[in-house]
């Protein structure tokens, strides 16, 4: 890039410039090598990078952002009123769900803690096709490589059943790049990517092809595990699919590595964990002999990141409860269950009452199949404001919060779930981050919940009280209880 | 300014020569200070009868990054059967009405809350991830920053990321080289440097299968002394306290004796510290191929005053290995139980593995496994030179440490576990003529005063004047496994942080690291590098102290200094 590297942060809000090496954080490739350019009026554009998400996110941000306000039941109100209002509908559920969790580590750091404190259950936006790939995972594991392996070793790169740029757009510029390492990108199970065909007609030595692009997806890797396992006394088939999938096989033991790309999200039909399974039980058996690596593609929206910190946190992935310390005697304080703590399902069965949705990359809306009834907290994209004062609906709060990368910094994780990247705003108006707004939050509850203590006649009824002081806590000094 | 006085206690503080004295203890906003006993103290807490240690050290422990996570992704039965602790374990609150704990589980790869608080409960104050990969940096900062109460920090990998081998493979590169451990320590924020598998794990990378300490790579053409060479002798020229930190070629594999000892003789008299030694140890002979190789490493350490070991104690029970070495994980990914498994190759620097794996007394490998790790502990001379470690969570979780302290103190406790094993290991070795029981200074020595020394942290480990007060008080009981599973009192920079074994406090812990000197003009190379190579931008790759501060909740930045000459650096300590 052409201008001397300016971090966003040096720049004030209501300064024009131009921030390099800006990381972007509106799909999970992180790229980070993004020039943004924004103007006095909070317009913020990306001219040097081709990238289709980009342009539409960044087309979502503008002169309004610094005017969004937060609401209660569609009407506006000032923040405290609506934190102060939000802590109580909290304090009152039983059976919240906290979904959307479209954030960052800090935002996540903060929703577990209040999640800790509310016996609340945690699902992203993007929860199924997350929930496939951990459970394959959880079942049997995976060999994965990193976009950076990828990039320097891959000279045949297998893609199965997706076409990676649609939800990643400039994935082959990134993951691929423009180096002098000759490539076969090989479609199994679809057609070709067109972006694919783009990159390489503009790179060096690299060919584009398709095998069986209309074959079952279940018989088609059936077919190939059982090649790949089969011991050399196995008969070569004759033609059809056998045959190409053997000479496929063939292939990738004489390369030198293999990326096999998938996307769990694009798999088809219901049992994509299944489907993710046999991948990675192929990519396995390949590296007995030759060298693989698998790149799952996925995670958009915090998705990775969201999943990562819960994980190293409470040791359980999505889709977990967590309960409350005023629990039933052998009841577990972390309950992981991807089929139970689904938010379709939770809807669907009217099981939860109330909903706490975050959303600050996109302003994805409040799901319709979410009950009238239900009260719901909204951690919103600025550009929510408008449709969610529309709406009128009752016992709903809404507060505007930062993207993390436009108003605020953050952590993120990168789409292959290892390199994490810092996030700095690209403009930097005054609109709390998640983590802020859920540490407010955090504290009126914990306000809440002392006063509850000191009046116990006022305890709602079937709610424990849980006493304060419990023998063995010290005060902070150090003095002994 | 409020004082505190420890009254009474024996105190076992090997660093200053104190072999259980009835002594006071007292200390001022964190720090041990020396107070007259007339004067009066705003606390006191009575240690009569009670051990004073300082709080306990952890100089290997995995704890925090990729694999780390990936172990506790792949087994969610083990945070199922963590067993349940009463709801009002979890239910107190401070003043301020939050929870003081939050959910959290998990047996052999618990989450960094459940490790934080059992640490702590157990009387350990610094712990200490083994294998941070660069490009993984933020990643370990950000668990270990969500690791509460203990100190922490890590040792950085390299010798195996492409660079490094590239910059190896020509003429003339050292200083180079040097300037790139250099930075790279600096910009991951690291306390010491670890190799892995030296060379082995990019070999896995072009295919290559195993690679012995003088073998060549099948691409660079170096070998793992050519590694072990050049990092020793870079660390020593940056003055690094903590000696390259190295899990050495051939792990596991029967017959590795010879190149362990390879290993240790490729810093040509540098410091180096071999870890988790136990899996490096094992002789090829009798009717299974697997013997002990513990006496033959024992005096390898011994008659090499450079070497320092800690010994990856094997534990029975169900475990998970978590590993770089992704040429030996996959290589033991059958033995995997449950069958499952993960690897992967990462951004040009490393790999990682995680092989669940359960360890059985009835498995005459596994009673050898353990075997051996205990004769390495009772065979080797200078405890200031063995720490005490299980390679949590490789050899058993960390857990497990209070069992393995009252294995070494109580031999009749030790022939009962014995009794136990496969009958053809009991007679496989010289274990039941080994008499020697650890005393409780030996002890001190192996689990703080000596992991501190070794990691140059010369305010920790001791409990001196200007000393941090990180103190463990212990009930002395007969029982050592009891004793030492939950102390009396346990206190972080001061602050009473347990109490018989339940938490009271959870502040946030500091994190360690070096900056060491080095010719930043090295960053050119790096950048043409990164441009060429990498899917990061190079502008992303150090982290600043700011960073580090928001991935550490706050914690509090403890630099480590680098020693101030080359001969420090070069000696015993």
């Amino acid at each position: 890039m052409s201008s001397t590297p300016v971090p966003a942060s040096a720049l004030g809000p209501r300064d024009a410039g131009v921030s390099t090496d800006w990381v972007c954080p509106f799909c999970a490739l992180l790229c980070d090598d993004v020039a943004i350019r924004r103007s006095a009026d909070g317009a913020l554009d990306a001219p040097n990078t081709r990238c289709p998400k980009l342009a539409h996110a960044l087309a979502g941000y503008g002169a309004a952002d610094a005017h969004a306000s937060a609401s209660i039941d569609g009407a506006n109100a000032c923040a405290d009123d609506a934190l102060d209002r939000a802590a109580h509908l909290l304090a009152r559920a039983r059976r919240p769900l906290f979904g959307g969790l479209a954030t960052d580590v800090a935002g996540t750091r903060a929703l577990y803690e209040l999640a800790a404190a509310t016996g609340a259950a945690l699902d992203h936006l993007h929860g199924d096709a997350l929930a496939a790939a951990i459970l394959a995972q959880q079942d049997r594991g995976s060999f994965f490589a990193t976009l950076s392996e990828v990039r320097t070793r891959a000279d045949l790169v297998i893609v199965f059943a997706c076409r990676p740029a649609a939800r990643y757009p400039r994935f082959y510029e990134r993951a691929l790049g423009d180096t002098d390492l000759a490539r076969r990108i090989v479609f199994v199970g679809c057609d070709a990517d067109p972006a694919a065909v783009d990159y390489a007609s503009r790179a060096n030595d690299v060919s584009v092809e398709t095998l069986l692009p209309g074959v079952d997806a279940h018989d088609t890797l059936a077919r190939w595990s059982a090649l790949v396992e089969s011991r050399s006394g196995a008969a070569k088939p004759a033609g059809g699919d056998a045959a190409t999938l053997a000479a496929l096989v063939e292939r990738i033991g004489a390369a030198r590595f293999t990326a096999f790309v998938y996307e769990p999200a694009a798999l088809p039909g219901d049992h994509r964990a299944l489907l993710i399974e046999a991948l990675n039980r192929i990519v396995k058996a390949v590296n007995r002999s030759a060298r693989a690596g698998g790149v799952a593609l996925g995670g958009n929206d915090g998705a990775v990141t969201v999943n990562q910190t819960l994980t190293w946190l409470s040791g359980m992935p999505l889709r977990t409860r967590v309960a409350k310390p005023a629990r039933l005697e052998g009841e577990p304080p972390l309950d992981h269950d991807p089929y139970r703590y689904r938010t379709g399902r939770l809807l669907a069965r009217r099981e939860i009452d109330l909903l706490l949705w975050v959303a600050s990359f996109d302003p994805e809306p409040l799901p319709a199949a979410l009950d009238p009834d239900v009260p719901a907290i909204v951690l919103g994209h600025p550009a929510l404001a408008g449709a969610i004062a529309a709406a009128q609906r009752p016992a709903t709060v809404f507060v505007p919060v930062a993207t993390p990368g436009i108003d605020a910094g953050g952590h993120l994780f990168r789409v292959d779930n290892t390199v994490a990247l810092p996030l700095a705003a690209a403009r930097g108006i005054a609109l709390p981050s998640v983590a802020d707004v859920l540490a407010r939050v955090g504290e009126r509850i914990a306000a809440l919940a002392v006063a509850a203590a000191d009046a116990p006649a006022a305890a709602a009824p079937g709610i424990v009280a849980v006493p304060l002081a419990a023998s063995g806590a010290a005060t902070p000094s150090g003095a002994p209880a | 300014m409020t004082l505190t006085r420890l009254k009474n206690g024996t105190v076992y503080d090997p660093t200053n020569g104190i072999d259980g004295e009835r002594r006071d203890i007292a200390f001022r906003d964190g720090r041990i200070v020396d107070v007259p006993p007339h004067v009066r103290a705003d606390h006191e807490y009575d240690a009569t009868g009670m051990i004073v240690m300082a709080g306990g050290i952890d100089l290997h422990s995995h704890i925090g990054g990729g694999k780390v996570n990936l172990s506790r992704l792949l087994l969610p039965e083990d945070h199922r059967d963590d067993p349940l602790r009463a709801p009002s374990y979890e239910a107190v609150r401070d003043d301020s009405g939050r929870y003081l704990r939050l959910p959290s589980c998990g047996v052999c790869s618990p989450g960094t809350l459940a490790t934080g608080y059992r640490y702590a409960e157990m009387g350990y104050t610094a712990v200490f991830e083994p294998a941070m990969l660069p490009s993984n940096a933020r990643h370990a900062h950000l668990e270990m920053g969500d690791t509460p109460i203990i100190d922490h920090g890590a040792y950085v990998m390299l010798g195996n990321d492409e660079l490094f081998l590239q910059l190896l493979a020509e003429p003339d590169n050292y200083e180079r080289l040097r300037d790139y451990v250099g930075w790279t320590l600096h910009t991951s924020k690291a306390l010491g440097v670890k190799v892995v598998n030296p060379g082995g794990i990019s070999a896995f990378k072009f295919n290559q299968r195993a690679l012995n300490v003088d073998e060549a790579h099948v691409h660079y053409g170096i070998t793992p002394r050519d590694v072990l060479r050049t990092l020793t002798r870079a660390l020593t020229d940056l003055r690094v306290p903590h000696p390259l930190h190295v899990h050495s070629s051939n792990l596991g594999v029967p017959g590795n004796i010879d190149s362990t000892i390879a290993t240790m003789d490729a810093a040509d008299g540098l410091p180096i510290h071999l870890t988790h030694i136990q899996f490096h140890s094992y002789g090829d002979e009798g009717p299974r191929k697997f013997s002990s190789g513990a006496r033959r490493i024992a005096e390898a350490v011994n008659a090499r005053k450079n070497v320092s070991i800690d010994v990856g104690q094997v534990i029975f029970g169900q475990t998970v290995t978590a590993s770089g070495d992704t040429m030996m994980q996959f290589r033991n990914a059958p033995l995997a139980r449950p069958h499952k498994w993960i690897v992967g190759e990462i951004e040009c620097d490393a790999g990682c593995g995680v092989v669940p794996f359960k360890y059985r007394e009835q498995s005459y490998v596994n009673a050898l496994q353990w075997i051996i790790g205990l004769e390495i502990f009772l065979l080797v001379d200078d405890p200031w030179r063995v720490s005490l470690t299980t390679d949590h969570p490789n050899g058993g979780p960390f857990t497990s440490y209070p069992h393995l302290i009252r294995l070494l103190m109580d031999k009749s406790f030790r022939d009962e576990q014995l009794a136990k094993l496969h009958p053809e290991a009991q007679v496989a070795s010289a274990l039941p003529e080994l008499k020697r029981e650890f005393s409780l200074y030996e002890i001190a020595i192996v689990t703080r005063a000596g992991p501190a020394r070794l990691l140059g942290l010369r305010d920790r480990g001791h409990l001196g004047a200007g000393a941090a007060a990180d103190i463990a008080v212990y009930r002395d009981e007969p029982d050592r496994e009891r004793m030492f599973t939950s102390p009396a009192y346990v206190f972080k920079d001061g602050e009473l942080v347990a109490r018989d074994g339940t938490l009271v406090s959870t502040p946030t812990g500091g994190i360690h690291f070096v900056t060491p000197d080095y010719d930043r003009g090295i960053e050119k190379t790096l950048r043409a590098y990164s441009e060429k190579n990498l899917a990061t931008n190079f502008a992303h790759a150090a982290i600043s102290d700011d960073e580090l501060c928001a991935c550490c909740r706050g914690g509090r930045l403890l630099p480590v200094e680098c020693f101030h000459d080359a001969s420090t650096a070069g000696s015993t300590r």
